[in-house]
């Protein structure tokens, strides 16, 4: 299903709080999120345990899902981190945070942990 | 009890209390969880106080000596390096790091590039009506947050934009509306009552309300549209009410509206259409206001304006400044750099995956305090001290006024400010 991802900044799950006082679960665990309408979840024929992938040209992502009644339908919302932006690109010269086309599929792969993330970097490079 | 400034984020609050016994804070009276979270931070267990260095793909402790002897071989073998960050660095760490930028014939760049700065540029051909949270707190009657989710990012702005009473103002949250332009009900929603609007304008269709009002405003037609940008008739006649008869009305520009399209400029037409409702309404007028969150976001602006003559983007070559079209953005994705220094901010967690592998994939010195992503593919780190707790500073306030912090204990046995760092790193280089 296509759906529209906007990364925001959230004071409840904040990347910078997770490096300071956190770990590498409490980092996924608050960062490798997103929020969804309860109609889309059930769209998706969502459970709580299941992810979802979120994929576009730029690269993908799973992560897990929460429904959130202020979420507009066909809207998905996620903290700024490093999960957020295996999705982001650049469009005219600019780095794009909102608005972003993705294919959603849920999924029970599990999520990315953040030295799996790192490691992609790393390895690929040094 | 001492009363300072908070550098938790770029609204700088004058009136946090602290209690310390010299080594630690022990009690902090005022600060919001950004502010609090700040003053954590000089004991959270993820703070790194010592030089480090990558030996056989880990980094290693190692003394500032040979991390700056490090820095200087980096440094030394690169032609084309980069500087990015000095948005959470005081005003005196910025100019050293233009400076620095200037001795290595570098390319510099603040994280205002990627958000406010943009309003800014924006600006350069009109000019901007731009405001001071003080004239907000006195004089405000309307504010308007458009794609700003104040609540989170920037956490008391509110207690003091909406619910103080100012100079001029006897009456605080009683006379002051507020209006919400957002595709979500972000958390600043909840502060809204009665005489309130929330506008759930629908993704991406900024420009068709601004172009709307634009028209309106300044024909003074009647309303012939039933919806706009997803918002009914009845919605954009109370705005426009609004907008044209407020004594003091302030736009907060958020993230939202930063968006790029390669047919239109937002914020230009943004700052366009303030002008149009300022030339119409003979009684007030409105003025806009940048939300960048990082506590010196702004500085970078002026630091590099004020000295340079350029607000950001700077390239050097034989020492002078040169003329660039350049951005981080896409010095990192044409991977015209050879090398990087990163100052107190993450790009590898804040960037797209492929700009921060190429990134990763040169050289790269960090200097901040704490883990982070960048920090896990950093090639040399060196830890600083905390701008505003445990060294003085410059900053500038989201509404471009100047504060100085003030250092209230002291770092670490052999920690660093950033402006320090820089400037050891500028005598290491210099010194043959």
């Amino acid at each position: 299903m296509e759906m529209t991802v906007n990364i925001v900044r959230m004071i409840e799950r904040d990347q910078i709080e997770e490096f300071s006082f956190g770990n590498d679960i409490s980092l996924k665990e608050k960062l490798a999120i997103g929020f969804v309408n309860p109609k889309d979840f059930d769209k998706l024929g969502l459970v709580k345990s299941l992810h979802i992938k979120l994929s576009n040209n730029y690269g993908e992502v799973i992560i897990s899902q929460v429904r959130d009644e202020k979420i507009p339908e066909g809207s998905i919302l996620m903290p700024v981190s490093i999960w957020s932006n295996q999705i982001t690109g650049v469009e005219n010269g600019s780095i794009i945070y909102k608005n972003l086309r993705v294919e959603v599929e849920p999924t029970r792969d599990p999520i990315l942990q953040f030295k799996d993330l790192i490691a992609k970097i790393v390895i690929n490079n040094k | 009890m001492m009363r300072i400034n908070c550098s938790g984020c770029s609204l700088l609050c004058d009136d946090i209390l602290v209690n310390t016994n010299g080594t630690i804070i022990e009690q902090v009276i005022g600060a919001c969880k950004k502010g609090k979270q700040r003053m954590d931070q000089l004991n959270a267990k993820n703070r790194i106080i010592s030089p480090m260095i990558r030996k056989n793909k880990e980094l290693q402790k190692v003394s500032w000596e040979e991390a700056l002897n490090k820095v200087k071989e980096i440094v030394k073998n690169s032609s084309k390096p980069l500087l990015y960050g000095f948005s959470t660095t005081s005003c005196e760490a910025q100019l050293k790091g233009l400076e620095l930028a200037k001795r290595i014939n570098g390319f510099i760049d603040s994280n205002s590039i990627i958000c406010q700065g943009k309003v800014l540029n924006a600006a350069k051909d009109s000019g901007i009506t731009l405001t001071t949270l003080a004239e907000i707190i006195n004089k405000a009657d309307l504010l308007i947050l458009w794609g700003a989710n104040i609540a989170d990012s920037i956490p008391r702005l509110l207690n003091k934009a909406l619910f103080s009473r100012g100079k001029f103002r006897l009456t605080g949250r009683e006379i002051k509306t507020i209006i919400i332009i957002d595709p979500i009900k972000t958390a600043s929603f909840e502060v809204m009552q009665m005489r309130d609007t929330a506008l759930y304008i629908q993704s991406d269709k900024d420009i068709d309300l601004i172009r709307f009002l634009k028209e309106k405003i300044s024909t003074s037609k009647e309303i012939s549209e039933n919806k706009i940008a997803g918002l009914d008739k009845e919605d954009l006649k109370r705005l426009i009410i609004n907008l044209t008869n407020a004594e003091y009305g302030v736009i907060f520009v958020g993230q939202g509206l930063l968006r790029p399209n390669p047919e239109y400029n937002v914020l230009k037409e943004l700052i366009e259409l303030v002008r149009v409702i300022n030339s119409k309404n003979e009684k007030g007028r409105i003025s806009l206001t940048l939300l960048g969150g990082h506590y010196n976001m702004i500085g970078f602006e002026h630091v590099s304006l004020s000295f340079y003559g350029k607000n950001h983007s700077l390239q050097f070559s034989d020492n002078i400044l040169i003329k660039t079209s350049d951005t981080i953005v896409s010095k990192v994705a044409n991977d015209d750099f050879d090398c990087s220094i990163i100052v107190g901010t993450d790009p590898i967690s804040n960037f797209p995956y492929f700009l921060s592998n190429k990134l990763a994939s040169k050289p790269l010195i960090l200097i901040d305090n704490k883990k982070s992503a960048t920090m896990e593919v950093a090639d040399v780190f060196l830890p600083s001290s905390l701008t505003g707790i445990e060294c003085d500073g410059l900053a500038y306030r989201f509404d471009h006024v100047p504060i100085q912090l003030k250092k209230i204990l002291n770092p670490p046995n052999g920690v660093l400010s950033d402006e320090e760092i820089l400037n050891n790193i500028i005598k290491k280089i210099n010194n043959k």
